[in-house]
């Protein structure tokens, strides 16, 4: 089904149902959400890092002396590599970076094929709306690995934080444990027995998606062409493209309105649960982009936050 | 006295023995893991590959042990099912103890509560029947001929106490009180779009609209939408509610800089909230 825009679809809706066009506004209570930034990294010395965003303009920021950098492993910030690509962390109105993420990517779909005896190649179905990809599991972070993914057979879920090294990538870090089931066999929600509840409670987690916004598992399939939304082992209602969601992190009280940008297939099909802050109700609710994933306090190499979304 | 006693309580363990079997093929049949992360009955303790297949075999088991005892007039076929569900019985018990947080699956999803004493009571119960109609030698071809009040009395009390001993009771009425709310449930657009097609707001506004097919669609919660091209380059968006036999349906003329042309003045929020 064409549609214009998605923007037009949440001018539409408003109008039928006489709502507001704008979000509620965020009161003190939801916490000051942080800046992130992403881009190429252009240049950087201890001090300052100058990197080209993703609206092509340069910017440059003071490095703050407590801050540090990720590159497959923690590093001074001036040790990392000139083109690399980096989502930062940054405070006083976006001026000083303090944490600094270069080239992470994270890998999460379906095990399609396993290969090789020492680094270990495998190709990861992420979902009919991105592309299967091929990841190498080095020989060095095989151990850790494995230890949270015994079943690395096809069939079974993978989910990895990594670098993307010359455009291949490299699982570095386990971001979740395995769950025990096949891809194909998601155990159902809870029977909701009290009428749907207003605030869901759950786990938010990153992914490489395109544009600032969140993917939602419980999307119709003619909506979005995607044939494997619908399936959520939380009793999770349905959304469309361009609704708003209100996500909060409450492991750090900062939330913000973020509209749905993309189906989150992959993600309902993991019943597990954040351990961040306190042992989060199973399942994923949202996939964040990277940097709104950062604006909400969350940390790309733990991979995941509590969250609640709220739903109106 | 005791051929009265077997009498009525060979319905009762032909009827459990067929529940059980199907419930526990059907659920070895459904796509998701039986017990979905909890895990279901005696089944896991077995390796995860045998799972569904040990379900399997225990249903049909229930089946051959419903069948034989109510057709085949041999010692054999009334002894089975007593040894059945004191074998039940035992493993119920190592199940609580080694797996506490484990549902006896006794009748597939619905026995999904961990295993606790009126399961194993349950599973005695039933097997002390089983003994009773193996002792007195009774089969299918007894049950027309010693029908009596007396037989209907034990057979009332008979299943009075396994409903009293049945934890899967409770979850029952609690799945057929409630259903999903209508924002989980799957609900086809042709649905929404007939109603729509019956209400006052489209034929208020059919002569206006330029096309009969919508150019857009989608879900929200509980409500559909669905944009029709109007004239003079504005948007006819219709909005149904999908639950209830007369669902609410809402319309608003927007132009095509985003200027409502007619709006409604009460405020409806569907997303985005705190």
């Amino acid at each position: 089904m064409p549609y214009r825009t998605v923007d037009r679809r949440r001018m539409l809706a408003a109008a039928a149902l006489g709502r507001e066009l704008e979000p509620p506004k965020l009161t003190p209570g939801d916490g000051v959400t942080l800046t992130a930034l992403s881009g190429r990294l252009l240049d950087i010395s201890p001090h300052l890092i100058i990197i080209e965003d993703d609206a092509g303009v340069e910017r440059r920021l003071v490095i703050a002396p407590w801050a540090t950098a990720w590159r497959g492993t923690g590093m001074p910030p001036a040790d990392l590599p000139l083109g690399a690509r980096v989502v930062i962390r940054a405070v006083r109105s976006g001026a000083v970076a303090e944490r600094i993420w270069a080239d992470a990517t994270r890998i999460t779909g379906t095990i399609r094929e396993v290969g090789g005896k020492r680094d270990l190649t495998v190709e990861v179905d992420g979902g009919p709306h991105r592309r299967t990809r091929t990841v190498v599991i080095p020989y060095r972070y095989s151990g850790r690995i494995r230890v949270r993914h015994p079943q690395l057979e096809p069939g079974y879920l993978f989910d990895a934080i990594g670098l993307l090294d010359h455009g291949t990538p490299l699982a570095h870090i386990p971001a979740t444990s395995q769950p025990p089931y096949r891809a194909s066999a998601v155990p159902p929600p809870p029977p909701a027995y009290r009428g749907m509840q207003s605030k869901i409670s759950g786990t938010a987690v990153w992914a490489d998606l395109d544009e600032p916004g969140v993917a939602y598992p419980m999307l119709e399939t003619a909506d979005t062409g995607c044939g494997d939304a619908g399936v959520s082992c939380t009793g999770l209602p349905y959304l469309a493209l361009g609704s708003m969601l209100y996500v909060r992190n409450v492991c750090d009280g900062r939330s913000c309105a973020l509209p749905v940008v993309a189906c989150g297939c992959v993600a309902g099909r993991f019943c597990d649960r954040c351990l961040e802050c306190g042992t989060s109700p199973r399942g994923r609710i949202v996939e964040l982009a990277p940097t709104t994933y950062v604006e909400l306090g969350g940390d790309l190499t733990k991979g995941c936050f509590n969250a609640r979304v709220g739903l109106g | 006295m005791l051929s009265t006693i077997a009498v009525a309580v060979l319905p009762i363990l032909v009827t459990m023995l067929a529940l059980g079997a199907g419930a526990k093929l059907t659920t070895a049949g459904s796509d998701a893991t039986p017990g979905g992360l909890g895990r279901l009955g005696p089944a896991v303790l077995v390796p995860d590959r045998f799972h569904k297949q040990a379900m399997i075999v225990c249903g049909l088991a229930e089946l051959g042990l419903g069948v034989g005892l109510l057709t085949i007039d041999h010692p054999a076929a009334r002894w089975l099912p007593a040894a059945f569900f004191t074998v039940a019985t035992y493993v119920l018990w190592d199940l609580r103890r080694r797996r506490p947080d484990v549902g006896c699956g006794c009748f597939g999803d619905v026995s999904a509560t961990p295993v606790g004493r009126r399961s194993m009571a349950r599973a005695a119960l039933l097997a002390t029947m089983a003994a009773t109609v193996a002792t007195a030698e009774v089969t299918g071809a007894d049950l027309l001929t010693g029908l009596s009040w007396r037989t209907a009395a034990w057979l009332g009390g008979g299943i009075a106490l396994l409903l009293a001993l049945s934890p899967e009771i409770e979850e029952s009425v609690a799945r057929l009180r409630y259903r999903a709310p209508c924002e989980q449930r799957t609900l086809p657009p042709e649905r929404a779009l007939a109603r729509l097609r019956s209400s006052t707001a489209w034929r208020a506004h059919a002569p206006m609209l330029e096309s009969e097919e919508p150019a857009d669609m989608w879900r929200e919660l509980c409500w559909r939408f669905f944009v029709f091209p109007a004239r003079e380059g504005a948007d006819a968006v219709f909005a149904v509610y999908l639950s209830g036999r007369r669902p609410a349906v809402r319309v608003a003329v927007v132009s095509q800089d985003g200027r409502p042309l007619t709006s409604l003045p009460e405020s409806m929020p569907v997303s985005a909230g705190h």
